[in-house]
């Protein structure tokens, strides 16, 4: 039952462009698609009690990585995202190694990655001969192009973006079945005793925070690539990293389809309000948004999709009873 | 060179006596009600918006300006109290974390629409105060001033009147403190306001100081943190420590490169801190 509503699923947002939207709504679709990518990879491991306020260290990293090899080296972002993937998986490596072995957990965990967000931001910003600092800079345009990952129409992307969001819930699924997820749950719910039956937790951390950060840099390169501009400000430092843990945990992290429904509840919040109040009062799209994000974690801590999740086992459990 | 250096470091000192204010609010309500506020430093934006609306806008003499300031900004603190930090008291520490941050974006943004991008500040004319070849600006030393006041009575307070008895052993130990018939709801709600009200003073200190922007509060907030980690979370002394080596630190190392290696230097020294040393330079062992 559940798995022909996920084809029922599948099959409608693949048709649906068929129906001639307009560019606008795939646009939306698409970015949708990107950060609810980027989300999914941050709760590979938030769930798992590793809550990052710091994703846009490896977004950034990822995006600038491939778009400076692409712009001064004509490397193809493909090899770029891979690279920068690398660079991404190497920095949370060394971060998670030293958290993990000094036992930085819970909230010291979260504030410390958001320094490390806020650093990798700062050096973008430092390094501006490279980097054009705080305006950021242009990808290079060179038409529609698989080989480059540019298209001069929208529908192009939205299939590339699809397909990546696909994988990155394959990968959920994957990590699920692995030996990991047991190892990672039990560490989640009681560390000591976790490690007292012979788990070796701290591999199982790294491996599943190394992965969340490779997933999320190509996210940065595939959203590099989309608007094709780079800027410190929109894929490092606080303001994307919070972005990204807020999506995730509002859609609710511990569930497959949670990130992905935070995100499109979130997008399409900000770009009805944007539309409808925008041109009056900027900013104001972001204080509902805001607002609505606040009383969200008062009200369903579990998320949106979480919540709902939850009440509908409750009513499946009844009937048994 | 060297006089460079030494003005670096009389307006370091001079900036971490603001800075430790600022730590002292963020500690306070960390050590009491055991919540970390994420949007201090967009509460003292936004005092220093009302400072600049009042003084620009309606022509109030400063004075006034400035105590509208400090009264509006403990409301505002009560507010947020009753607002979003009692509704999660009993929630997990990560989502009353995650509630303040969002709290951030509503802040910044109420600031953008209400006040624009703009920097807006309010002019005040003050000469400079020179010793030797130390150049510092009467502004800068007013605040620094001003803060160790503060600092003097509050903690006087906390040491020498009932309620700052009653604040002592809420923080130390809640359910002891409720059996000896403290309210803490109350207690909490005191606390938020006092540091609503060091905002509002804070933004006193900045205004002559600093020009005031939406993204303003962002680096302070930061930086309190980095402080307040660094000395320690929920210890004052610490955080008075910890406020005079950040802005030293910060200011010195502003004048060898940039900024923003300042600023980077100042979250690796936050990174390693709470790597190797959580319980912070003058906490005790196990405090984490």
């Amino acid at each position: 039952m559940r798995r022909w509503l996920v084809a029922a699923i599948l099959l409608a947002v693949l048709l649906f462009p068929l129906l001639k939207v307009s560019p606008y709504v795939l646009h939306i679709a698409t970015l949708i698609f990107i950060w609810a990518f980027i989300a999914t990879a941050w709760s590979y491991m938030g769930r798992f009690g590793l809550v990052s306020l710091g994703h846009g260290a490896f977004i950034g990293i990822g995006a600038y990585t491939a778009g400076l090899m692409f712009n001064h080296l004509a490397l193809s972002p493909w090899m770029g995202m891979l690279l920068g993937g690398a660079l991404a998986a190497l920095l949370a490596l060394l971060v998670g190694w030293a958290c993990f072995r000094f036992g930085v957990m819970g909230d010291y965990f979260a504030l410390l990655t958001l320094a490390l967000g806020e650093i990798v931001s700062l050096l973008l910003v430092a390094f501006r001969e490279q980097t054009g600092g705080s305006l950021g800079f242009t990808l290079k345009r060179v038409g529609s192009s698989w080989l480059y990952l540019q298209f001069e129409d929208k529908i192009h992307f939205y299939y590339v973006a699809l397909a990546f969001l696909v994988g990155a819930l394959l990968l959920w699924h994957w990590i699920d079945r692995s030996r990991m997820q047991k190892a990672l749950r039990a560490i989640g719910e009681d560390e000591v005793a976790a490690a007292t039956l012979g788990v070796t937790t701290i591999r199982y951390k790294l491996m599943v925070t190394m992965i969340s950060a490779f997933v999320a840099a190509l996210g940065g390169v595939l959203y590099a690539q989309y608007v094709t501009y780079l800027n410190p400000h929109t894929l490092a430092g606080v303001g994307p990293s919070l972005d990204i843990a807020f999506k995730a945990i509002l859609g609710g992290m511990f569930s497959l389809w949670g990130p992905t429904v935070g995100t499109g509840i979130i997008v399409l919040l900000e770009e009805y309000i944007r539309v409808n109040y925008g041109a009056k009062y900027i900013g104001l799209s972001q204080i509902a948004y805001g607002i609505a994000l606040v009383s969200l974690i008062i009200f369903l801590p579990k998320g949106i999709y979480g919540s709902l999740e939850e009440r509908l086992k409750r009513k499946k459990a009844r009937p048994q009873k | 060179m060297e006089i460079l250096l030494l003005n670096a470091l009389a307006n370091g000192i001079l900036l971490g006596g603001v800075l430790a204010l600022l730590a002292f609010g963020l500690n306070l309500i960390f050590g009491v009600v055991k919540v970390i506020h994420m949007a201090y430093g967009q509460c003292v934006m936004l005092g220093m918006y009302l400072i600049y609306s009042l003084k620009s806008m309606y022509e109030v003499p400063l004075m006034a300006a400035f105590a509208v300031a400090v009264v509006a900004m403990a409301l505002w603190g009560a507010l947020l109290h009753l607002l979003v930090i009692k509704p999660l008291l009993g929630a997990e520490r990560l989502n009353q974390l995650l509630a303040l941050a969002g709290l951030i974006i509503v802040f910044e943004n109420l600031a953008h629409v209400v006040w624009g991008a703009d920097l807006r500040g309010v002019r005040v004319d003050l000469p400079v105060v020179s010793m030797g070849n130390i150049f510092l600006k009467t502004s800068n030393l007013l605040a620094f001033l001003g803060a160790l006041v503060v600092l003097g009575i509050l903690y006087f307070m906390l040491q020498r009147t009932y309620v700052g008895l009653a604040i002592r052993a809420i923080a130390q130990d809640t359910e002891c403190a409720r059996l000896m018939g403290i309210n803490p709801g109350r207690i909490y709600l005191l606390t938020l306001t006092i540091g609503g009200a060091l905002t509002g003073l804070i933004a006193v200190f900045f205004s002559p100081i600093y020009s005031v922007h939406p993204h303003f509060g962002g680096s302070f907030t930061l930086m309190a943190f980095i402080i307040v980690v660094l000395g320690g979370m929920g210890n004052l002394a610490g955080g008075f420590l910890g406020a005079f080596i950040i802005g030293v630190v910060t200011s010195v190392a502003a004048v060898f490169t940039s900024t923003e290696w300042a600023e980077i230097l100042a979250l690796v020294i936050f990174i390693l801190v709470v790597l190797v040393r959580p319980q912070g330079l003058l906490g005790a062992r196990g405090a984490r």
